[in-house]
């Protein structure tokens, strides 16, 4: 060891061996940092290699000789495997992992996995200092990362699949383990003869206390819970089932017969996570009581279809339809409209015509749902000089807020079809937004309908330039070939291949209905027109 | 379970600090070649400025790529070696060796990291160039051969296997039918040893044709066509005696 003096540095030298004796193999024991491992405080440790491996590897000797043996077994199994192309791993103890328990019984107790790779590209020396000075630097044969090993109780994974099911259920934590617990006991307990009894009454405690923690939280929640508890019912099924079934059993019965009686709709787990509220507001710019009955719907799109609408607003529209009335400028189409409208209703039919009601119900909702109030649009006003003018004020002129929203080529595109083809229809060229195509509120409705009452059978003939042509017989067709509901009719007859706007389209369709007069079904909820012939 | 065996925890109770090294595979290849005495270098350390620096330096025998002995004047491995020093950084590592014997101890705490770095130059260029080279070759080789093979797989008019073993047939004759009680004898003390046979490993055994085999099995024996030992033959209960090997009463009937 020699120091050498410097101005600004001082350096010493040291040798560096590396012991060839290779008696000892020198590992790296290595803890996670935020374990917060303090080796100096070890008192005692003990350590083993991990060898809950072997049974897997090495596999069940059937007995060797004389009883159960085949002549030849094991040579014939290795040929099979060989043929096979089986590769079984050895099991090598020197890839075991590590226990290690610190502080005896009552201390912390870690496993090391060996990490592979360490030695590949680069080797690891530890250098230690010597007394003498000098630095021995040994090679690391093995990296093992050392984890703590968790004391308290887990859960396997079937049974926390389980209580994940649960977790919008259960408030009570405690309660999962301990549950746990009495389960086993109960399995260790079967065993004796004398433990049945105890078990039974732990298990009916365990029960209660499980029929406890269900009936906490739920007063008429749906049935999966019923699953859960059944779930829980098969884990102590290995020699308890049928006693556990009597104590929870209990709990299944009164759960099956409350949800009889509600006859609810399964809900599954998550069911109800994303569910997003629409909110309810209960001004308006106007039409306030049409909004009120819209407003329970929540979460539902705007544009209505034609038969939602109406039979939504079934109920609201009587006296809803006394307070448009009420509203309403008188006109001919009011006239024509009321009894139209209660025609309508009684038969159910959907259409545009159906009503201001309807059409104010729903542009007010959504006027207020998603537009800003009171917008009062000129063009509104101005596109549809005719009749019901406080009507179209009502309106908040959603067509015209559409029609600012549609892309202009389009609007033009269908006004110019419509211009060029109805021109006796007089000022109905606005084309709704694209959304907007079912229940267009348009004081055209009326004012065609009331107008010129052969128009709409005109307006649906003349325009017969494109593939798709709506008359009776087209729908007539459709119908007798299969029941379909209002929005499936629709799709058939599409703006842009009958040339007519979707207004239109849907003041036609809702004509030709009324003539049809089809029957209807009720498939899935929803309202099917059908005709026989 | 195996015993546990007790850590000797005296290097961590006296604190001993130890410098994990990360040294390259061609260093440490050196070092292997090493004398008995063990010494490959010297480690310099100093402080120049406030900051320490540790530098490694080779042995000048050492240098030598080849084998030990020889002199290969044209490559060279480096032999400064600047240490990069890393703290451990809140992780805990220890180290721990564990003997032939099985005993464990735990020799340290590791306190420093260190990386050893060769200066780089131009022949520690060529060395790499060298590594690279030889690990960029594949370990199977595609040669293109200029005539055919033509050595192996002649047609010939009988095989040489197949020669020896008619000749061998030929040699041992026909299996002779032995006596009943003698081959009875013989099945017993295979029986004995296994309890499920082959039609085919009894005939190896008893060395008796299958016919007449197969008839004395069928008195004494039962054909397991179905189940866990398919197609095999096994004693009738009666004869049976696996827990005790008593040759007397699995012969009683015989």
């Amino acid at each position: 060891m020699t120091s050498l003096g410097g101005s600004s540095s001082s350096t010493t030298e040291y040798t560096v061996r590396v012991p060839k004796n290779t008696s000892k193999k020198y590992n790296i024991m290595a803890f996670n940092s935020g374990d917060r491992v303090n080796c100096s405080t070890w008192t005692q440790a003990r350590m083993e290699r991990d060898m809950s491996a072997r049974r897997i590897y090495g596999e069940e000797e059937t007995q060797e000789g004389a009883a159960g043996s085949e002549f030849g077994k094991k040579q014939r199994e290795e040929a099979r495997r060989k043929k096979f192309g089986i590769v079984t791993r050895e099991f090598k103890v020197e890839d075991q992992p590590w226990i290690l328990k610190v502080n005896g019984k009552a201390g912390k107790r870690f496993k090391g996995q060996k990490k592979g790779g360490v030695t590949e590209n680069a080797s690891y020396y530890i250098f230690t200092q010597c007394p003498d000075g000098a630095f021995e630097a040994f090679p690391v044969n093995g990296w093992y990362n050392f984890t703590p090993l968790a004391k308290h109780r887990t859960l396997t994974a079937e049974e926390a699949e389980e209580e994940w099911g649960r977790r919008n259920k259960v408030v009570n934590h405690f309660s999962i383990m301990l549950q746990r617990r009495f389960r086993e006991q109960e399995r260790g307990e079967d065993e004796d003869d004398e433990g049945e009894k105890s078990g039974k009454k732990k298990k009916k405690k365990g029960g209660r206390g499980g029929d406890l923690r269900i009936h906490d939280l739920e007063d008429d929640l749906e049935m999966s819970s019923d699953d859960s508890d059944s779930s829980m019912g098969e884990d102590g099924e290995s020699k308890t089932k049928a006693k556990k079934d009597t104590g929870k059993g209990k709990g299944k019965k009164k759960k099956k017969k409350s949800n009889e009686h509600e006859a609810l709709e399964d809900s599954d787990d998550g069911d109800y996570e994303g569910l997003e509220v629409d909110y309810m507001s209960d001004e308006s710019s106007s039409d306030e009581e049409p909004e009120k009955g819209k407003s329970t719907k929540g979460g539902e799109e705007h544009p209505k279809g034609i038969d939602e609408a109406s039979e939504s607003e079934e109920e609201s529209e009587e006296e809803k339809q006394n307070e448009e009335e009420a509203k309403e400028e008188e006109e001919e189409e009011e006239g024509k409209k009321t009894p139209v409208q209660v025609e309508k209703k009684k038969k159910k039919d959907s259409s545009g015509e159906s009503e201001s009601s309807d059409d104010s119900d729903i542009e007010g909702e959504t006027a207020s749902a998603l537009f800003m109030k009171k917008r009062t649009p000129p063009k509104r006003g101005g596109g549809r000089g005719s009749a019901g003018s406080s009507r179209t004020g009502s309106r908040p002129g959603t067509p015209s807020i559409d029609s600012a929203s549609t892309s202009n080529t389009l609007r033009a595109a269908a006004s110019k079809l419509e211009q060029g083809k109805r021109q006796t229809q007089g000022p109905s060229t606005d084309s709704p937004a694209a959304k907007r195509l079912k229940m267009e509120p348009s004081s055209q409705s009326p004012v065609p309908s009331g107008k010129t009452t052969p128009q709409p059978p005109s307006g649906k003939s003349t325009p017969s330039s494109s593939d798709v042509q709506l008359t009776e017989e087209a729908v007539r067709r459709y119908l007798i070939r299969k029941p379909m509901t209002t929005k499936d009719l629709l799709k058939k007859f599409q703006t842009k291949r009958t040339g007519l706007s979707s207004e239109q389209t849907v003041n036609v369709l809702a004509q030709i209905l009324k003539r049809l007069n089809p029957e209807r079904k009720n498939v899935n909820d929803k309202m099917h027109f059908y005709l026989t012939e | 379970m195996s015993d546990k065996t007790e850590v000797n925890l005296t290097g961590v109770k006296q604190s001993k600090g130890v410098w994990l090294v990360k040294v390259p595979k061609y260093l440490s290849h050196q070092w292997d070649k090493a004398t008995e005495k063990g010494e490959v270098g010297t480690l310099t350390i100093g402080k120049k400025q406030g900051k320490t620096e540790v530098h490694f330096s080779l042995n000048e025998e050492l240098t030598a790529l080849g084998a030990l002995g020889e002199k290969d004047a044209s490559l060279q491995v480096p032999r400064d070696h600047p240490f990069t020093m890393n703290t451990v950084g809140g992780q805990t590592m220890a180290v721990f060796s564990h003997s032939e014997a099985g005993e464990i101890s735990l020799e340290g705490m590791v306190v420093h990291r260190a990386e050893c770095r060769p200066v780089v130059n131009d022949n520690y260029m060529k060395l790499k160039k060298l590594q690279i080279q030889e690990t960029t070759k594949p370990q199977r080789l595609s040669q293109q051969l200029e005539k055919a093979i033509t050595t192996v797989f002649k047609p010939v008019a009988n095989h040489d296997f197949n020669v020896e073993y008619e000749k061998k047939k030929k040699s041992d004759g026909k299996m002779v039918r032995a006596e009943r009680q003698v081959v009875l004898d013989m099945l017993f003390s295979a029986f004995e040893k296994h309890q499920y046979y082959n039609i085919k490993d009894l005939v190896d055994i008893t060395k008796q044709p299958v016919t007449y085999l197969k008839e004395i099995m069928r008195e004494i024996g039962t054909y397991n066509s179905k189940g866990a030992h398919k197609s095999t033959w096994e004693l009738k209960p009666e004869y049976r005696h696996y827990q005790s090997a008593e040759e007397e009463e699995e012969m009683q009937t015989a």
